[in-house]
């Protein structure tokens, strides 16, 4: 097929899954939406750094999606280890900040009052940092003159 | 010379009818997006996570921080209703 279609949520009659349950339980995914993920995603990104890089060297090694699900559920559950932590300690702010994000299209520049409070609240609950790997001069979320703050 | 105020009448008209149809159409748009304003600039990454949204919240723009996902949610993926192309 050239062209590529996301799949279709419409169906006519009642579906009936003919393939077999598989052997093994499904395992717990992150529950998180969107807006929440995006929130802490540099979060993530240092707290699962060691897992994030074995899953996508392993991912290198060859795509085949039955090839990776032992690191693939690592990740999952180092995401999820860490919302976890987030509910536990920074709950108001992190939603703040995402149900800010939400309303801005999900873009970073327009909300970075509540992404302050947030990395405050985070850093000194957690000690996890927001880091924008190759920032050249004053990384964009500590710069304290911008145009839209 | 007085005002010509008889000109004034449908500048306000015009006027009138632009801001209506724009407060309804702004309504409109903030009612199908449950209070936020419409998502644009959309890529393929963020088409796949607004329909994951979906299947998590059951809602087209709700947001949720739980931690882990329904069960229903490994089984409610479209993907399975999709015919083979061969």
């Amino acid at each position: 097929m050239s062209t590529f279609r996301e799949a279709s949520h419409i169906t006519t009659g009642k579906f009936v899954d003919p393939t077999p349950a598989p052997a093994e339980a499904a395992h717990p995914e992150v529950g998180a939406t969107s807006a929440p993920l995006k929130s802490a995603a540099f979060f993530i990104g240092s707290y699962c750094k060691d897992y994030n890089e074995d899953f996508m060297l392993c991912k290198d090694e060859n795509n085949d999606p039955a090839h990776c699900l032992k690191e693939g559920r690592k990740v999952t559950r180092c995401a999820m280890d860490l919302i976890t932590k987030l509910r536990e300690n920074c709950e108001k702010e992190w939603e703040a900040h995402y149900k800010c994000l939400e309303k801005h299209n999900q873009e970073y520049y327009a909300c970075r009052k509540p992404e302050r409070t947030f990395n405050e609240c985070v850093f000194s609950k957690l000690k996890l940092e927001k880091v924008i790997p190759g920032a050249s001069n004053t990384p964009i979320h500590l710069r304290e003159n911008t145009i839209y703050n | 010379m007085p005002v010509p105020f008889e000109a004034l009448i449908p500048l306000g008209l015009i006027t009138g009818f632009f801001g209506v149809s724009g407060f309804f159409f702004q309504k409109l748009k903030t009612s199908i997006n449950e209070g936020q304003p419409p998502r644009y600039g959309l890529d393929r990454w963020d088409r796949v996570m607004l329909d994951r949204d979906y299947r998590l919240t059951g809602t087209q723009r709700g947001q949720t921080h739980q931690t882990a996902a329904p069960s229903a949610f490994a089984t409610s993926s479209a993907w399975n209703l999709e015919k083979e192309h061969l």
